[in-house]
């Protein structure tokens, strides 16, 4: 086991009945990174999560949590935010929180400063000794990342930390992850925001029909289904240049020209033909790296026209 | 580590203490009970309502209001000839007449509420017509035709006969199975007050309590508040904080309702009171039988956690309010059950039935108490019925903790019996 591994998973399976839910999975997350689980609805996100908090048994395999198999003291080092979540309506904001945060070995008096000052940080304050039930959904959304790290815990895992939030508490719930992070915890987050994973995920694992797909740095995974091509905007002729094999319009209705390159052609030998070309004109200039959304649909596509 | 469970214990006491269905069942209920006691009297008071007299001879029968069930004035025409005429308050609220058409005379305007024919064969066959202007079944009472046979025997008897045999005996019993030398039927009644006060507080507790622990769990379940305080602490130590609050709030409920009760029957006992003097220095008699008291304890305390295990289990099956409460009569009949068989209980304690219903984990509280009553348990029985109740309580917690544990991953319908090995399997 590496050091500095939150979560080290082996080999793990786990059935329910006739259905396979997970089958031999097997990956690391690592202190201080954001570590991004996604996979189409069914794949066994939520079911490999139960078992790292020991809501469920694997049928085989084996999980360490901070090096151990999970402890009812490692639990307290755990944040953690379901994708089917809530909270207790009819109870006041702050009380509710320094009550979970008692659960995690947090003592009271601590627990309620701390409360204070995060809800302050999320704009919450005058919330504070709201019932729940008069909180929006979207206020409702924040407290309940509030309690996922309330007690300042070494991991979290959190299930579809954005729905329902706008982009003013998309951007501060984003801050909150990334300052966690930059302080040294490991943050699980299974989502299908593709574009929230590319901004800010380190490592990802792609799951599908219980079995890990795609597994590795984000930008890495990106490499390995990009195309021989470049996306260029601009105006000329393009098929004109030297070394493309041919033209397409760019993929999934983006802007640009999208020049499939011969073998051997690099992307620097384009971008310096272009330059000397008075033909043409260059607005933008990019490499041909398929969205995480793109490999996603290109995976599950394939896999069931394989099966 | 520092087991959880107070933080839940005294979490959910505050939560629910402080819930405004709680307070009002809770206070409110008495509250408004103590309204309707002071204001019901002054009502009646002021419609005129009249309580009756009351004397202390013997011989001058007292007709009290629920003997009269709504009459207020009888007739009656005696064709045995061997009737006397009625006296004291008898007087007052029976009429003779001599034939039928003068006592059907007097109904129709409404002097008589209703009339009694005792025809000549009456002392011989014992039948006797009475007419109403309508059927009310409250009204037909052989109460009043007791009164006046019980009158006309009581003319010229010495006042302690008649006593006598108005009231023949006030039993002292000795039981032998007991090895008692004679409980006097004050203490006799004492036992029974103890279960019946048990089989309240019992009962109580199971209904008030139980239903709070439902509500709380299926609460969290259909908030899916569930899964993030299992992923902070153990099944059993929620479940056993929920227990622990719930109980005490049900408890508080059960106290401040029988305390609300006692306070008003006293309240409306108060202007009765010279009448009913001689029922409440029989009472003051009564002594506790501290002896079964601690039995009780054990009892009650090990019934109500197996009662709440099985609502916790039901709650962890259960999606939603609507749904869980209906299961839960399938635990709250057998509590209840021993009372179908009170005679079985009273008459042979110590027979097959009251012996297997004490053993019974279900039934064992009801049934044991019920059993004490009357007469002395052998130990071992006691000892046995303890043990299973306590084993049944460790397994039913330890599977309502289970299925709790699980139970986070259910939607939908609730499972069926085949699904349960697996789901608890995890």
């Amino acid at each position: 086991m590496q050091t500095g591994t939150a979560i080290d998973v082996r080999n793990i399976a786990k059935s329910f009945g006739e259905f396979r839910a997970v089958d031999d999975l097997t990956f690391q997350v690592f202190n201080g990174e954001i570590f991004a689980l996604l996979g189409p609805n069914g794949a066994g996100k939520s079911t490999t999560i139960r078992m790292i908090l020991d809501i469920l048994k694997p049928d085989r395999g084996s999980i360490a949590v901070f090096g151990a198999p999970l402890s009812e003291a490692a639990k307290n080092r755990i944040g953690y935010l379901p994708e089917e979540r809530g909270l207790y309506r009819s109870v006041p904001v702050v009380e509710m929180m320094v009550y979970l945060a008692q659960l995690k070995g947090m003592a009271a008096g601590d627990a309620r400063k701390r409360a204070l000052a995060l809800l302050e940080r999320l704009e919450l304050a005058e919330f504070a000794k709201k019932k729940v039930s008069e909180l929006s959904k979207g206020m409702q959304q924040k407290v309940q990342f509030a309690v996922t790290v309330l007690h300042e815990p070494s991991l979290i895992i959190i299930d579809e930390p954005f729905s329902g939030l706008d982009p003013v508490n998309t951007l501060i719930i984003t801050e909150l992850l990334l300052d966690f992070k930059k302080r040294g915890g490991a943050v699980v987050m299974s989502t299908h925001e593709m574009s929230k994973i590319e901004e800010i995920a380190d490592r990802l694992l792609m799951i599908y029909r219980g079995q890990g797909r795609l597994y590795g740095a984000v930008d890495s995974v990106r490499q390995q289904y990009a195309l021989n091509a470049v996306v260029v905007e601009g105006a000329g002729d393009w098929a004109r240049l030297p070394g493309v094999a041919r033209i397409d319009a760019a993929e999934n209705g983006r802007r640009g020209t999208l020049l499939h390159l011969q073998p051997g052609v690099r992307s620097d030998d384009i971008l310096e033909a272009i330059a000397h070309d008075d033909t043409l004109t260059l607005k933008r200039f990019e490499l041909a790296v398929p969205r995480l959304n793109d490999i996603f649909i290109q995976v599950v596509e394939g896999e069931k026209s394989n099966a | 580590m520092r087991p959880r469970i107070w933080e839940v214990f005294f979490y959910e006491l505050r939560r629910n203490f402080r819930r405004k269905g709680y307070l009002f069942t809770t206070f409110g209920v008495p509250v408004l009970a103590l309204v309707a006691t002071l204001a019901l009297p002054s009502l009646f008071a002021s419609l005129g309502a009249d309580v009756p007299e009351q004397n202390n001879d013997p011989t001058q029968l007292n007709l009290p209001t629920e003997l009269m069930q709504g009459i207020e004035r009888a007739g009656y025409i005696d064709q045995t000839g061997r009737i006397s005429a009625p006296s004291g308050d008898l007087a007052a609220a029976f009429t003779r007449y001599d034939d039928e058409q003068a006592a059907q005379a007097a109904l129709d305007t409404g002097a008589i509420q209703t009339y009694y024919v005792i025809p000549a064969d009456y002392f011989e066959t014992g039948d006797i017509t009475q007419v109403l202007p309508r059927l009310t079944i409250t009204q037909i009472n052989p109460d009043l035709i007791r009164q006046l046979v019980l009158n006309t025997l009581g003319e010229g008897v010495d006042p302690q006969v008649f006593q006598r045999l108005d009231d023949p005996a006030n039993f002292r019993e000795v039981d032998r199975q007991r090895n008692t030398d004679g409980d006097s039927e004050a203490a006799f009644d004492a036992r029974f007050i103890v279960v019946y006060v048990f089989a309240i507080i019992l009962l109580g507790s199971l209904f008030t309590t139980n239903g709070y622990l439902l509500q709380s769990v299926i609460e969290e379940k259909e908030t899916r508040l569930i899964e993030i305080l299992l992923s902070s602490l153990r099944p059993f130590e929620l479940l056993a904080g929920k227990i622990a609050a719930m109980g005490i709030l049900g408890l508080l409920q059960v106290l401040v309702w029988t305390g609300a009760f006692l306070f008003f029957g006293w309240l409306s006992l108060n202007d009765q009171m010279r009448a009913l003097l001689p029922l409440l220095t029989g009472i003051a008699r009564i002594t506790i039988p501290f002896n079964i008291l601690p039995t009780l304890f054990l009892y009650f305390l090990l019934g109500y956690l197996l009662f709440a295990s099985l609502f916790g289990v039901v709650g962890a099956l259960s999606n939603s309010m609507r749904e869980g409460p209906q299961y839960t009569v399938i635990f709250v009949l057998p509590a209840v059950a021993p009372f179908y068989f009170l005679s079985i209980f009273a008459t042979t304690p110590n027979a097959t039935l009251p012996v297997i219903l004490s053993l019974f984990p279900l039934t064992a509280p009801m049934s044991m108490a019920m059993r004490l009553a009357v007469t002395d348990v052998p130990l071992w029985e006691i000892a046995l019925s303890l043990f299973l109740l306590a084993l049944s309580v460790a397994g039913v917690m330890w599977l309502a903790a289970r299925l709790f544990r699980v139970g986070t991953l259910l939607a939908g319908q609730m499972p069926k019996l085949k699904d349960i090995p697996a789901l608890l399997r995890g």
